[in-house]
């Protein structure tokens, strides 16, 4: 029993995107086609970088809700320096803002002891401000520095780059989690702070880490959207925060961390881009889009819920 | 390394020698005087702040404590206020609502859109059955079905969004009526605006709700540990969805008189809203780990929003400059009770050498 319950929580997210995939096949001819096909993974993609920082932030116990914003901020900065100082100075100093605010998070929660939620709804706020004042509200636009594309429209073997950068990012964010001390002490974290502080983890300094890398994958997936219209403002990815937090949970990392399931992250993002793209193939008002990603969410939760550290069931087992 | 060393509790010393008891004895002191100014700062900090704001803002600003602006101040802090009342029951709770958003939405559509064809007795009516059927959707998803309600409400959050937009067909409802906008923009005797009477009334219900009924104690159980709660016979199942409930009914309450307000109500009302309610409940003083918080924290913290918003108006701040604004002070007002916590374990420690 538990080895097939397991069976199907690794590996149930996997099973419904072919069924959800082989369905829309079957119903629309446009669906199974190569240029589709790489459409829906680009925008799995978008929604994968930044979740696979958001899956190192939930196994250390926290979650970021600034990401979007970072996003935005980072989006904005890297393009207006591109005129100046070329694609790749762009590219860095898009990176070394959402480094930044990351930095600021992981301070704000370990130095003045703000709960992350607080801290990063805090930065939700003035990051958002901080990307507005800078673009005083304007779009940037990068007139012919077609260049920048190639963080959106690039292919390397005719895979999109969005799609590398997710693949290649959750690969390595799953290897640190697995092999490195460092990935022990976030998961240790998630479990129990107190234990882990106690049996010497500097968990200050983790948090950081954590924070910095979720700030970068944010800043990523802010440039990667902007490079798709070469335009950025400070209204970009809006609500990124909440659909790549419900992307990690439908790819199954528990919200009471401890525990990180990357290649989850990937399908869930894979599974919602699925989902929205067959809509749009089938003509699906675009209002029902949400709708499919609300659903998704509570019953993945539903099927899939821990029902082990339940105070609910707590009880019936003492008596 | 003080990072590294939050207390789970009050320190606890060996026992042993006469130096050590006194040392200890010291430092239980000092934690008992931190505990108590913890205990102070919760309640009635914000409210503090509050008064200390407004009177530097009435000296220093000349528009600032006029008639029509604080008028105005009181009006706009209803807004958020409202919602923030059910919002502060659910995290006394130990929960949260990240549903309030589009539950708002929903509510204010249907709201306006029954006021034009009913009147607005029914459209009040209306609106509290629409923030009661997804309080009680939530309150089955978190109590039966057992999703942890973050999860559930955020999916919550994008079904209602969608399923406005989808029965709305993209398009706001418009009313102005007479008797219905003036929920949103009359004035009590020339000085009370209509909304924050509402509020004020709605906050005394609920502060009479957590104080005085069986179901108020519950929630400060279940907030503080819900295991125990539950082993010392708390009805957990149904006191956490009638707390879904009560947010829903005091979202569909904000809704009406946003709805009011504004003429009109759409699907488009209001991404984000429930970020400002919960960082309103929590400057208020109410702690997001549960077991604590008061109502009165909360009513001065949305007018404390409302006073922010309103000064950075008056000085001529962009709107970008107000939400960098407002993250900070949230930010300040939860950070100082970190800060002093540090303070405290560093004199606790000296003391204790």
């Amino acid at each position: 029993m538990t080895g097939v319950r397991k069976f199907l929580q690794t590996y149930a997210i996997g099973l419904i995107v072919l069924v959800v995939a082989v369905v829309l096949s079957l119903m629309t001819p446009h669906f199974f086609r190569v240029e589709n096909l790489l459409n829906v993974m680009t925008n799995a993609a978008v929604v994968a970088i930044v979740g696979a920082g958001m899956t190192l932030a939930i196994a250390s116990g926290n979650f970021d809700l600034s990401v979007g914003s970072t996003a935005a901020f980072a989006g904005c900065v890297s393009m207006s320096v591109v005129p100046t100082a070329g694609v790749a100075a762009g590219i860095v100093a898009g990176l070394l803002t959402g480094a930044l605010v990351g930095l600021a998070n992981g301070l704000i929660i370990t130095e003045l002891r703000v709960p992350a939620f607080i801290a990063t709804l805090g930065m939700l706020e003035i990051v958002r401000g901080l990307a507005l004042i800078y673009t005083q509200g304007r779009d940037i636009y990068l007139y012919g520095q077609t260049e920048y594309k190639v963080l959106s429209g690039g292919h390397i073997f005719g895979i999109p780059m969005p799609v590398l950068i997710a693949v290649g990012l959750a690969g390595l964010i799953a290897l640190v989690v697995a092999q490195t001390r460092f990935g022990r002490h976030v998961l240790a974290i998630g479990n129990s702070l107190p234990a882990a502080r106690r049996s010497g983890v500097r968990t200050s300094l983790v948090l950081w880490g954590v924070f910095v890398i979720v700030g970068m994958t944010a800043a990523l997936s802010g440039m990667v959207i902007s490079a798709q219209v070469l335009t950025a403002n400070g209204r970009l990815a809006t609500g990124l925060e909440l659909s790549a937090i419900a992307v990690v949970v439908v790819g199954g990392t528990a919200l009471s961390g401890g525990r990180a399931s990357l290649v989850g992250t990937l399908l869930g993002a894979l599974l919602v881009a699925v989902i929205n793209n067959g809509l749009n193939l089938l003509n699906v008002p675009i209002f029902y889009q949400e709708l499919t990603v609300g659903i998704l969410l509570v019953v993945a939760l539903a099927l899939s819920v821990d029902r082990s550290f339940n105070p609910f069931t707590q009880l019936r087992r003492q008596q | 390394m003080s990072a590294d060393n939050r207390p789970d509790g009050p320190a606890v010393g060996d026992s042993g020698s006469v130096s050590q008891a006194t040392a200890r004895s010291g430092r239980l002191a000092a934690a008992r005087r931190s505990r108590d100014w913890d205990v102070m700062w919760e309640r009635y900090g914000i409210t503090v702040v509050l008064l200390i704001i407004w009177g530097i803002a009435a000296l220093t600003i000349p528009n600032f404590s006029t008639r029509d602006n604080l008028v105005n101040v009181l009006r706009q802090s209803a807004f958020v206020g409202v919602a923030a009342i059910g919002m502060t029951i659910a995290i006394i709770s130990g929960t949260f609502d990240l549903s309030v958003g589009s539950t708002l939405g929903l509510a204010a559509w249907v709201a306006v859109s029954v006021a034009r064809v009913a009147g607005v007795g029914p459209a009040i009516v209306a609106a509290l059955a629409v923030g009661l059927i997804v309080g009680s959707i939530n309150g089955v998803l978190v109590s039966v079905v057992r999703i942890p309600a973050f999860i559930a409400t955020l999916g919550m959050l994008f079904i209602i969004r969608g399923f406005t937009f989808v029965i709305t067909l993209g398009q706001a409802a418009r009313f102005n009526g007479k008797s219905f906008i003036w929920m949103g923009n009359g004035t009590l005797a020339s000085w009370v605006p209509v909304p924050f009477a509402i509020f004020v009334v709605l906050a005394l219900l609920g502060a009479a709700i957590l104080r005085y009924t069986a179901f108020g104690r519950y929630v400060y159980a279940i907030g503080s540990n819900s295991v125990s709660a539950l082993v010392a016979g708390v009805p957990l199942r149904r006191s956490t969805a009638l707390v879904f409930i009560a947010t829903g009914l005091f979202t569909a309450a904000s809704a009406v008189l946003i709805g009011a307000r504004l003429y009109s109500a759409g699907p488009g009302l209001e991404p984000g809203y429930e970020l400002k309610v919960i960082a309103t409940v929590v400057l208020g003083g109410t702690r997001l780990s549960g077991g604590r918080g008061s109502m009165l924290g909360t009513v001065a913290a949305a007018i404390l929003f409302a006073t922010l918003g309103n000064l950075l108006n008056l000085v001529h701040a962009d709107s970008f400059v107000q939400r960098v604004a407002v993250g900070l002070v949230l930010l300040l007002a939860l950070s100082i009770e970190g800060v002093r916590q540090r303070l405290a374990e560093r004199l606790s420690r000296r003391l204790a050498a």
